[in-house]
């Protein structure tokens, strides 16, 4: 097989219908795609044409070429003769291609594409099948390389968090995760041993040294904050970030921290993770560590010495805090009930949880204070047994006389009306 | 911006809406002469071929024009033409309705809520009192969970927070201690976005300490774990990304100015070294509940004096661009009538009617509306106020505005992208605006001491 000449691509297809080149009176619309030079000439392929491939093959090996010209340089492996489009003397026009389909913008030959494969691409893309399904997110394609384009990119840009709920962008991601009980969920398994004896402390949280300003709290104790590594006065160097890094699976705490500072054991787990991280910095005994230390410990201090400020907020229960929020105007109207005081399975997603949530809160939906009292005759009969049903439709429905002994309100509702508009309303 | 979604096209239908109520419709498109049609107002947002297609009259101007006589009504004690005009309201604006009927039905509730309160609709006291079911919605509490995916529904929050952070890396760069004052309304809902980027910042993650100001009856959004555990939550995440955190929570009320926040950020200062210690103040949504009223007159100038006493290295002011301050309860319906639309409207566009979502969006909208309509002195907390006023405050107390960078406006557009075609972000010289269909909604700027 083998063709040759440029113009055996449109005879191949039976039936094509060769347009003649542009008259040079066509309308000139130069922004748009597929503008091309009005000499050129306009080539139709079929849609069978267009949608092959392959369609040059080697009569050695049988291999398919899209192109002839890909075929030409595949036949000079075999020794055999190969003509390459050369570049004759006079001008080779330029060829322009419209697309088969009728109804489309690059039918037109003023909009012709300039190239065989855009048209050929445009042609599967807008009006192909699509064969090639994204196997990660079902998104289908018609064109082989859209597809393979996507498949390396699909997932990449997405974040998922060990709950298993997904992101599309970074900033929901990190603030899911902040608060998902994964993350806590990671952090105690990774601390668990060194925490073992510490959790107990838990409880008092709070207490110690009279409370101080670091809620980390709550974390509390002073000696979590003093013993922080990180930032010693000047720029923690590159060398440094990567201890802090490998600071955090270290098991053991060593016990120099502890007696540095007098501190009662941590309390919490994730104060044990600073103190573990920490000691490293301890350790390693920088003066600036030390600077730091004095520079907490006064501020916890500084905080003691000023019992007015409201700074020892001791931990509540959640109950309690439950019942803070309420306003004192709308506390007769609204429903307080708390919702969910249980902590969220980690394994529901986002959606999951607002559903969740939802059957917990209030379940009536959308229903207005005054529908509710039997005035929406259609909609709500079954609303119309509320509270009030009896005593509101009187004070709210007006006899039908009042409009027509009142024209002037109407007016002043700008109703613009007489008693026939006023018909209409009752 | 003025490309629309699909869904929030038909956002202005034609009055006549359902078949077996139309009876009870008003008939006004039959009246082309009447005094309603020539108002002209604008109802910004809606597409011309829409509002084409209403011929020449304006259903949202017949709504407005009915819930501002209503308001009069009650502000004059009429109480039967208060109860024609809301027996009339209620009929063309079902509560699940298209945006403009739900934006109606809310301010009617609000109004509703209002005339129960007083003498003469004493009457309507009991139904108000015992039908409050429409508004539990804004009572639901939030895990910090499904929070942190209701604020990613649309970027009403997200704006503020984007531009916040962009600005606050900025002005802490290579700083070694970071100082944030978190003023915000959504339970530092902000704050693991900014952590992680100071964690990645090239120079190594600050020290972090966090200080939010914790008032106990906020508005909703509410979150059903006290404020220390969120701070709990946030330490152990900072830990992760390998940055040490501080959390502290501060009891405090916008009543009084902020009063015990501010003690206590002098305390610090005066008692700790704070050198190389870099003040953050971000302020999000949150300094407009700070009331200003005839004993008060100036107590917002008075709180941005006390923050820039403070030194920070930069204040970012996020706020609705909108004034409800005005002691003038038809100017303040009117206001909210031709601002909080976008709530509707952009609901509209991507949560489904009927939809949980949806249910609490709008629940905290209404919430904002009763509190603007039906609440006055100290109990109106909802108090925005225009861009130009903050501009002109905050350079009275010895700020002035730095322009975002481009970074920080790329990421606001990149975060829009992924929202409803409506909304969209115009950058000015001091500051950027998030926009729906083109109009301001909410503004964010930054400052810094003079």
């Amino acid at each position: 097989m083998a063709s040759n000449s440029a113009s055996d691509e449109t005879s191949v297809s039976a039936g094509d219908q060769r347009v003649d080149p542009l008259p040079t009176t066509a309308k000139k619309r130069r922004n748009l795609p597929g503008m091309p030079d009005p000499n050129a000439e306009v080539i139709a392929l079929s849609p069978k044409t267009l949608m092959a491939t392959n369609r040059f093959v080697c009569e050695i090996c049988n291999k398919g070429f899209q192109r002839d010209q890909n075929l030409q340089l595949h036949l000079r492996g075999h020794n055999l003769p190969w003509k390459l489009r050369q570049r004759s003397g006079k001008e080779v026009r330029k060829r322009v291609y419209v697309c088969p389909e009728p109804s489309c913008v690059h039918h037109d030959p003023s909009r012709a594409l300039g190239d065989l494969t855009g048209i050929k691409k445009h042609f599967c893309r807008k009006h192909g099948e699509k064969k090639f399904e994204c196997e990660k997110c079902s998104k289908k394609y018609a064109v082989q390389s859209d597809w393979k384009a996507h498949a390396k990119t699909c997932g990449t840009r997405e974040y998922r968090c060990d709950c298993g709920t997904l992101f599309s962008r970074k900033d929901s991601f990190m603030t899911h995760r902040a608060f998902c009980e994964a993350l806590a969920e990671e952090n105690a398994k990774a601390l668990t041993t060194a925490t073992e004896d510490a959790v107990a402390a838990s409880t008092v949280v709070g207490d110690e040294e009279g409370g101080t300003a670091a809620v980390a709290s709550s974390s509390s104790s002073p000696s979590s904050a003093v013993v922080n590594p990180a930032p010693p006065p000047q720029m923690p160097t590159a060398a440094e970030r990567p201890k802090q890094e490998v600071e955090e699976p270290e098991p053991e705490p060593e016990p120099a921290a502890t007696v540095l500072h007098q501190a009662p054991p941590p309390p919490a787990q994730h104060q044990v993770g600073d103190n573990s991280g920490s000691n490293t910095a301890a350790a390693g005994g920088s003066a600036a560590t030390s600077i730091f230390a004095s520079l907490f410990s006064s501020a916890a201090a500084s905080v003691s010495r000023s019992p007015t400020l409201p700074d020892f907020t001791p931990l509540e229960p959640i109950s309690l805090s439950l019942s803070r929020g309420t306003s004192t105007f709308f506390s007769s109207s609204l429903d307080r009930r708390p919702f969910a005081a249980s902590p969220p399975s980690p394994h529901l997603s986002a959606t999951a949880l607002l559903q969740k949530a939802a059957q917990m809160g209030p379940t009536a939906s959308g229903a207005s204070l005054l529908r509710s009292f039997g005035l929406h005759e259609q909609d709500s009969p079954a609303a119309a047994a509320g509270a009030g049903s009896a005593a509101l439709p009187n004070l709210l429905m007006p006899p039908p006389s009042f409009f027509a002994t009142k024209p002037a309100t109407l007016d002043l509702l700008g109703l613009g009306g007489g008693p026939p508009a006023v018909a209409s309303l009752l | 911006m003025m490309q629309y979604t699909e869904a929030a096209t038909p956002a202005a239908p034609p009055l006549h809406h359902g078949g077996g109520r139309s009876s009870l419709s008003l008939d006004l498109p039959t009246k082309p002469n009447g005094p309603l049609l020539h108002r002209g107002r604008p109802w910004p947002g809606f597409p011309s071929s829409s509002a084409k297609s209403l011929g020449s009259f304006n259903t949202a101007s017949c709504m407005e024009q009915l819930l501002v006589h209503c308001a009069i009504a009650i502000h004059s004690n009429d109480a039967t033409l208060a109860q024609q005009i809301l027996w009339v309201l209620h009929n063309i604006a079902p509560p699940d309705g298209d945006p403009t009927q739900r934006l109606t039905s809310a301010i009617l509730r609000a109004l509703t809520s209002r005339a129960s309160r007083s003498g003469a609709f004493s009457s309507l006291a009991a139904v108000a009192g015992a039908g409050d079911s429409g508004g539990a919605a804004h009572s639901h509490r939030f895990s910090p969970l499904s929070l942190a995916a209701f604020l990613d529904l649309t970027p009403w929050h997200r704006f503020g927070y984007s531009a916040a952070n962009a600005a606050i890396l900025d002005a802490v760069e290579g700083l070694p201690v970071v100082h944030i004052v978190d003023l915000s309304t959504t339970h530092c809902m902000q704050m693991p976005t900014l952590i992680d980027a100071l964690a990645g910042r090239p120079e190594g993650p600050p020290f972090l300490k966090l200080t939010v100001a914790d008032w106990a009856a906020a508005p909703p959004p509410t979150v059903d774990v006290p404020c220390e555990e969120l701070g709990r939550k946030l330490v152990n995440f900072a830990r992760s990304r390998h940055v040490v955190m501080e959390f502290k929570a501060v009891p405090c009320e916008p009543s009084d100015g902020f009063a015990t926040l501010i003690d206590h950020l002098r305390v610090q200062q005066q008692l700790v070294l704070c050198d190389g210690e870099a003040l953050v103040v971000n302020c999000q949504m949150k300094l407009h509940y700070i009331p200003e009223t005839a004993e008060s007159p100036a107590r917002r100038a008075e709180f941005l004096k006390a923050v820039r006493g403070l030194n920070p290295a930069a204040v970012t002011l996020v706020e609705e661009d909108v004034d409800l301050s005005s002691g003038d309860l038809v100017a303040r319906l009117r206001t909210a009538f031709n601002y909080l639309w976008v709530h509707y409207d952009a609901a509209e566009a991507v949560l489904p009617r009927g939809s949980d979502q949806r249910w609490w969006y709008e629940g905290e909208v209404m919430w904002k509306i009763e509190n603007l309509l039906a609440c006055e002195g100290l109990q109106r907390v909802e108090r925005p106020e225009e861009r130009s006023r903050w501009m002109k405050r905050m350079k009275a107390v010895g700020f002035q505005g730095v322009p975002f960078g481009e970074e920080a406006v790329a990421e606001v557009k990149s975060m829009l992208d992924e929202h409803a075609a409506g909304w969209g972000m115009k950058k000015e010289e001091e500051g950027i605006l998030l926009t729906w269909k083109g109009h301001n909604v909410v503004f964010a700027t930054v400052w810094v001491p003079c």
